[in-house]
């Protein structure tokens, strides 16, 4: 792990860094993924699940109906018009 | 301790120990069957909910958790959201963007988390049930710390429909009371299926039948690396388990020293990715810079108000799985879930519970955990992941106190869906267990 690397990956998950956070988190995260090489000599059984126990796909009727008020979902939200103000696209 | 009395102090307790982020402002219980309080990153309707991050300072969601509205339909009332570690990311709920909850025994040590506040409601309170949410430990390591029972059911038993999301094949909520009696009654109200969970829909009937516990495996690895004096404590409970004929074998599960780093590479990942919608636009903290391009304004909000862990684990989880590390850590880390998973069968195909101390040390003083590196405080969890990464269920008990007079809890681990087990167990200890309540004054 190198200061650039976190750079890079900080960038992607759109935090900003100071230079100390990224000199401290270079450190952390270069401990942390020394540790995850133990994963190495695990054990294997060729089994790779996305969740502990078995899921089925269980889908509910497609019945139309109102759950939430429009107007209650965007009280705290910074609107106009009705639309979610959000940042400029370019 | 009536209702009436614990609406009317609820303040007053709060200046003490810090464990409630909001609380009611009611000062009476009204008709209310019974009061409870919810670890804050399930939804609630009539109270702001921040899952103890700044970014959603202002959230106020437009429905109940579905644990939540079982509660109040069965006659609860909510009395408070509980501090917590930044949506979960912690072992002692020092990583919150608000208050750190303090030890009911001593206020100058942690809670223990991610549900600190939650343990520390159980145990301040009379006759107080908590809801926590547990991912890697956080119902039963503050349990262990607060001298309380804590439940953290199988995967699935309990929808997770409006709660704030850390990672999603791992959360569970659970129970968290000063009796063990509680968790049977409380856990019965919330379990079941939900449409609007998927993964609650495949679970089997909830099984609430006094099944008495004959035998348990203790894990050599789960005896390595304790504090000397949990070592002691540990010794003396199991001949007290032994003594109410429980037969007690040890056993080896070489697995689980693998768990902890194939937690940290799922949890962080699946963390990264559902952290990624909060970015300062429908929730929380929305008064960024609008002239800005919206990478730099996204860049802008996150930055401001997650916290340190939050960054760090967001940071992690996005570099494992990026390519080429990815497929190296994070394809290897669903296998050894399911190693661990094959290891607690096999154990427990002989045995009805897999037991060892819940954490390795008692309640830390804020001091000490200053001074712990990222990693240091990773590793604590280690007697507590293994069960959270295979999506069993789990249950802390108090067990006994340090020279200090620090609780100490011990964890049962049983096979999926088996709750029933772990409830007798614990209403079994329960019965000759001589608690010690934090003495309290207000």
């Amino acid at each position: 792990m190198d200061v650039k690397t976190v750079r890079d990956v900080a960038k992607f998950a759109h935090i900003a860094l100071t230079d100390e956070e990224a000199e401290r988190y270079c450190k952390d995260l270069g401990d942390i993924l020394s540790y995850f090489e133990l994963l190495n000599e695990a054990p294997e059984c060729g089994e790779r699940g996305v969740n502990p126990i078995l899921v089925e796909d269980i889908v509910r009727d497609d019945v139309p109906k109102v759950e939430f008020d429009a107007d209650e979902l965007l009280r705290d939200m910074d609107t106009y018009d009705r639309y979610v103000r959000g940042p400029r696209l370019s | 301790m009536s209702m009436d009395s614990v609406m009317k102090d609820l303040k007053a307790i709060n200046a003490k120990y810090q464990m409630f982020h909001t609380m009611s402002d009611d000062i009476s219980a009204g008709d209310a069957k019974f009061l409870f309080s919810a670890k804050d990153n399930l939804t609630s309707k009539d109270m702001e909910t921040c899952a103890g991050s700044r970014i959603l300072e202002g959230y106020h969601p437009v429905f109940d958790a579905t644990c939540i509205s079982k509660l109040r339909e069965a006659g609860g009332k909510l009395v408070g959201k509980t501090n917590m570690d930044e949506f979960g990311f912690g072992t002692f709920s020092t990583n919150s963007g608000f208050e750190v909850p303090r030890n009911p025994y001593d206020l100058n040590r942690a809670c223990g988390g991610s549900s600190g506040g939650s343990a520390c409601a159980a145990s301040v309170i009379e006759d107080h049930m908590s809801l926590g949410v547990s991912t890697g430990g956080s119902i039963c390591c503050p349990a262990s710390f607060c001298g309380v029972y804590g439940i953290a059911p199988t995967y699935g038993r309990v929808s997770r429909y409006g709660l704030i999301d850390y990672g999603n094949s791992l959360d569970k909520i659970g129970v968290i009371s000063q009796k063990a009696t509680d968790l049977k009654k409380y856990m019965e109200m919330i379990a079941g299926k939900d449409e609007k969970d998927p993964t609650s829909m495949v679970q089997p009937d909830f099984k609430t039948a006094y099944r008495k516990m004959r035998s348990v495996a203790i894990p050599k690895e789960g005896i390595e690396g304790l504090s000397k004096e949990v070592e002691a404590v540990f010794k003396d409970a199991v001949e007290q388990l032994k003594s109410m004929g429980v037969d007690v074998d040890y056993v080896d599960m070489p697995s689980l020293k693998y768990a902890m780093p194939a937690y940290y590479v799922l949890a962080t990942s699946e963390a990264s990715t559902n952290l990624a919608r909060y970015v300062g636009m429908r929730y929380g903290h929305q008064e960024g810079d609008h002239s800005l391009k919206f990478d730099d304004y996204f860049t802008e909000v996150r930055s401001k108000y997650f916290g340190d862990e939050a960054k760090r684990r967001i940071l992690l989880g996005t570099y494992a799985r990026m390519a080429g590390f990815g497929g190296r850590h994070y394809a290897k880390a669903r296998e050894v879930r399911q190693v661990v998973i094959n290891d607690y069968k096999r154990v427990l195909e002989t045995h009805d519970a897999v037991l060892a101390p819940t954490m390795p040390f008692t309640a830390p003083r804020f001091d000490d955990i200053s001074k712990m590196s990222a990693l240091e405080s990773y590793k604590a969890d280690y007697l507590t992941v293994p069960a959270n990464i295979a999506g069993t269920p789990h249950l802390s008990v108090p067990c006994g106190y340090d020279s200090n007079g620090m609780p100490v809890g011990m964890q049962f681990v049983a096979d999926h869906w088996n709750e029933d087990v772990l409830f007798s167990v614990a209403e079994d200890w329960e019965k000759q267990f001589d608690l010690r309540r934090p003495e309290m004054s207000i």
